[in-house]
């Protein structure tokens, strides 16, 4: 058999490799903590835990190449599992790289150093609805769609909506602070979280509190939130839910351009009104979406679905109406919301375009109100100048009083003499370089993995080093996902 | 042809503003560089839609039964579309664990709910399992399955009620199909006896062969042909204007499969459910009352496959007392009971921890379980462990009804 390692190549190789005895060792530590069939070295398992969903990753599958092998995968059932695991890790001086349900875009749990691999698939249980307080407590292994249909039976909603809700973990999401298409009403992950459990670097478990909020010093579990497995494995997690809404209103309006589309929005928060859902599309990305919106032509069009309690979302309608008309906002009425609503998960564009060696991928920034336009503006032209780039566009869609975010969509192939990835990267950089220089910030709920890491150090300044200092006492051996973040 | 345009505009909008050097680039990649990932021999298997799978996040994975039970990761979809883009590609071997995987599929089309593409992940995997028989390297005991299935024309050993012989002459002829013959003889024999309370002229076929599915499934696909043939033939030179079939994978199969490879079956094609509607709302059958509650479970091959949600849930309806229950997932969005794609016999662990992961939802609602596929009704009685709850076919329950 053609095994990986011989018949193509491996895209990050681990400098050290583990010695033949190390591995025995290792392997039989880790069958006795969390059982031989939660353990697996096989090649099978080992190819398909080397890659995310990043665009590099999945031009690698077309070249046959796996961009890194674990040297095992565990399925741990439990937080002493985990914290075993990790207790060895350290011991051996083993990496260990945390594992969802992989659908990250930037290479996050790519296993770039080899080593363990942990999917918590086997810890995906909710374990407890509590009705008074409004709050669900459930494991990280737990894939989003699953919590949230078992939470629509019981007559609830998490109101997390991302478009990777179908196939990524409610870990996965707290690790890179998520956000969901219905964000604008009911906060992003980092806002729903309660309280957590987490295992450390070293095998340290901490657990905060379930209280509303307290004033307790520095809150510790929040520095898990984003840290992408650097930090260590969030094993349990009490977060907010709401009353399933018994009412939706669809709305949706065209206007002439992104300024004024921006601030109808503006307007609609400042009156102290949240949609669930904003997305307000610039010309191209509407004309891509919405070719059938004939009142929309050439325009940018406004898509808004306010929803909750009956009364409320009749009165919040009637607002937002009112608002939008007094911006010139033409009316499309509910058809285009329904198109996105039965188009909002069809991610085609990298089945159908990466074959032809087309790229697309999507950036997402968020900036605030008094730079925002400056911001679009500049980051479309600085991806348009990339030789080769074909289209550009952009849509903003989650909101804020204070500011927005900006989703970028690019799509172009490489022109004669550049490498795929080459041109790939040449936008990223062009796009990163322009959000800093507007003064935005360079995610907004993508996370950094390996992709954004070299723009990290300049998006957090002094805080970059502190985060290494961190990081460095928490895991002084840098067994956690390393290489990723640029810890 | 105007609406592809259309809904290209933007695209060529873009192109046309693009500088001549990426606007060639750009039409000479989208014209050729396909070529490069798909393999230059002819396969069965459609790698071009197995590379589209391979490339998407795993949109379908939360309601694959098998990745829902299973540990490991390439269990998902599209990771078992990883695995065989690289077998097709000739990367990794036709070999071991990777070939094993493509078998481990319940057929349950749940992922062709959610696929942007509208794949079936069995669909896609039938081929690569057809390219697996044609390099002679298909497991040992599936071989085993096909040359039994083609001496004795059933899957399973058990012997079978035995057909009538007068099926020449009847306008309705009632396919059993093998697993009801053999597994649960009970819904036959109801099934007859309510056909005959109906007094419509109706028999069985008398050389009725196994309609195919396993071997399609399977990636059989010479033997498949000689069971279409037969059973076509059969079912043609009758006088048969209605086949009704009381497994919904049989109907789906003469339906469907039958007439991709040149067998076209002259009846009406039925699932037993929508035929016994159809006679208690022509008063050929009066349910006379039942009281209880039921809880009715969709299989995958009649919801998804044939799009029949209501008509068993109208029969349900149309018996008085009868109080019928839902399951959350139910309707298309129902969950798989394990026993499809021939998962019962290439994996059966992973096959009867699936059909206790349904039982279970289906318990939390109430205990009497009704359901209207043979496979299912298997496999609940597999699962039903503690005994705690009873499994019907949909048949038994309307015959119970009029017994009353």
């Amino acid at each position: 058999m053609n095994t990986p390692e011989k018949g193509y190549g491996v895209v990050y190789r681990p400098k050290k490799k583990l010695s033949e005895k190390k591995r025995k060792t290792v392997f039989k530590r880790l069958c006795d903590i969390v059982g031989p069939e939660n353990f697996s070295d096989k090649e099978i398992d080992k190819i398909i835990y080397s890659r995310d969903f990043w665009p590099i990753a999945l031009r690698w599958m077309l070249e046959r190449k796996v961009p890194a092998l674990p040297d095992c995968v565990v399925w741990p059932e439990n937080t002493k599992q985990i914290s075993d695991i990790l207790k060895l890790a350290n011991e051996e001086s083993i990496p260990v790289v945390p594992f969802g349900e992989a659908s990250g875009v930037l290479g996050g749990m790519i296993p770039v150093k080899g080593g363990i691999l942990v999917d918590l698939k086997r810890m995906n249980k909710i374990l407890k609805i509590n009705d008074k307080d409004l709050t669900v407590t459930a494991q990280p292994g737990l894939n989003l769609m699953e919590l949230e249909r078992l939470l629509n039976k019981e007559g609830y909603t998490m109101g997390h909506s991302p478009q990777s809700i179908y196939c990524s973990s409610l870990g996965g999401n707290l690790a890179t602070r998520a956000a969901g298409q219905f964000s604008t009403k009911y906060g992003k992950i980092d806002d729903m979280l309660i309280s957590l459990e987490a295992v450390l670097p070293q095998g340290e478990v901490i657990r905060s509190k379930t209280v509303p909020k307290s004033s307790t010093g520095p809150r510790i579990d929040k520095m898990m939130l984003g840290s992408e497995g650097t930090l260590g494995i969030i094993t349990e997690a009490t977060l907010k839910i709401w009353p399933y809404p018994e009412k939706k209103e669809l709305l949706s309006y065209a206007f002439e351009g992104m300024e004024s589309g921006l601030e109808c929005i503006r307007k609609i928060l400042r009156r102290g009104i949240f949609p669930a859902v904003i997305r307000l599309y610039d010309e191209k990305e509407t004309a891509f979406r919405f070719y059938q919106t004939g009142k929309a032509k050439d325009k940018c069009l406004l898509v808004l679905v306010l929803q909750g309690d009956k009364e409320l979302v009749e009165l919040e309608t009637k607002v937002s109406q009112d608002v939008c008309r007094k911006h010139e906002g033409i009316e499309c009425g509910e058809g285009p919301v329904i198109h996105w609503f039965e188009t909002r998960f069809n991610v085609k564009e990298a089945s159908d375009f990466a074959p032809r060696e087309i790229i697309f991928d999507t950036i997402e920034v968020s900036v605030t109100w008094d730079k925002s336009i400056e911001l679009y503006n500049s980051m479309i032209s600085a991806m348009e100048n990339v030789n080769g780039v074909i289209v550009a566009f952009a849509h903003a869609s989650h909101f804020y009083p204070q500011g927005v975010c900006f989703y970028f969509i690019f799509g172009g192939t490489p022109v004669k003499g550049a490498e795929p990835n080459e041109f790939y990267t040449s936008v990223w950089d062009a796009a990163m370089r322009s959000c800093l220089d507007a003064g935005g910030s360079i995610s907004h709920h993508h996370g950094i993995g390996l992709m954004r890491a070299r723009w990290l150090g300049e998006e957090l300044g002094q805080s970059f080093e502190i985060l290494k200092k961190i990081k460095k006492s928490l895991d002084p051996k840098n067994i956690m996902n390393p290489g990723k973040m640029g810890l | 042809m105007l609406d592809k345009i259309k809904k290209y505009s933007w695209l060529i909008d873009s192109l046309m503003e693009a500088k001549w050097s990426t606007k060639k680039e750009v039409v000479h990649n989208f014209l050729n560089a396909k070529k490069k990932y798909v393999p230059k021999e002819k396969t069965n298997a459609k790698v071009g839609d197995i590379l589209k799978c391979a490339l998407c996040p795993n949109m379908c994975r939360f309601d694959c039964p098998v990745a829902r039970v299973g540990n490991s990761e390439a269990l998902t979809p599209a990771a078992k579309s990883r695995i065989a883009y690289l077998m097709e590609m000739g990367e990794i071997d036709f070999s071991g664990e990777f070939v094993d995987l493509m078998y481990k599929c319940a057929g349950c089309d749940a992922s062709r709910e959610w696929c942007p593409f509208d794949f079936s992940v069995e669909d896609l995997l039938v081929g690569v399992r057809e390219d697996i028989v044609d390099k002679g390297l298909a497991p040992k005991a599936l071989l085993e399955l096909k040359d039994k299935l083609e001496k004795n024309h059933q899957i399973y050993d058990q012997s079978l009620i035995p057909p009538d012989t007068e099926a020449e002459k009847a306008r309705i002829l009632y396919f059993m199909g093998c697993t009801a013959r053999a597994k649960v003889p009970d819904v036959v024999n109801t099934n007859i006896k309510l056909l005959e309370k109906s007094g419509l002229d109706f028999a069985t076929i008398p050389d009725e062969w196994c309609c195919g599915a396993p071997l399609s499934t399977l990636g059989f696909k010479d033997s498949f042909y000689k069971f279409a043939e037969h059973n076509s033939r059969l079912i043609n030179k009758s006088k048969c204007r209605t086949l009704v079939c009381d497994c919904p994978e049989c109907a789906y199969v003469f339906r469907e499969l039958y007439p991709k490879i040149g067998f076209r079956l002259k009846a009406e094609i039925l699932p037993m459910n929508q035929f016994l509607l159809r006679l208690v709302e022509e008063n050929k059958i009066k349910p006379a009352g039942l009281q209880g509650e039921f809880v009715y479970h969709d299989p995958c091959a009649l919801s998804r496959k044939l799009n029949v949600c209501s008509a068993p849930r109208e029969l349900l309806k149309s018996i008085p007392g009868l109080e019928l229950k839902e399951t959350y997932f139910s309707h298309r969005e129902t969950r798989c009971c394990g026993m499809g794609g021939m998962l019962g016999i290439t994996n059966p662990e992973i096959s009867s921890k699936i059909g206790e992961s349904r039982i279970s939802e289906l318990k939390e609602v109430c205990s009497n379980i009704v359901t209207a596929c043979p496979t299912c009704e298997l496999a609940f009685k597999n699962a039903n462990k503690d005994k705690k709850v009873k499994v019907y076919d949909i048949s038994e329950v309307l015959l119970k009804s009029l017994e009353k």
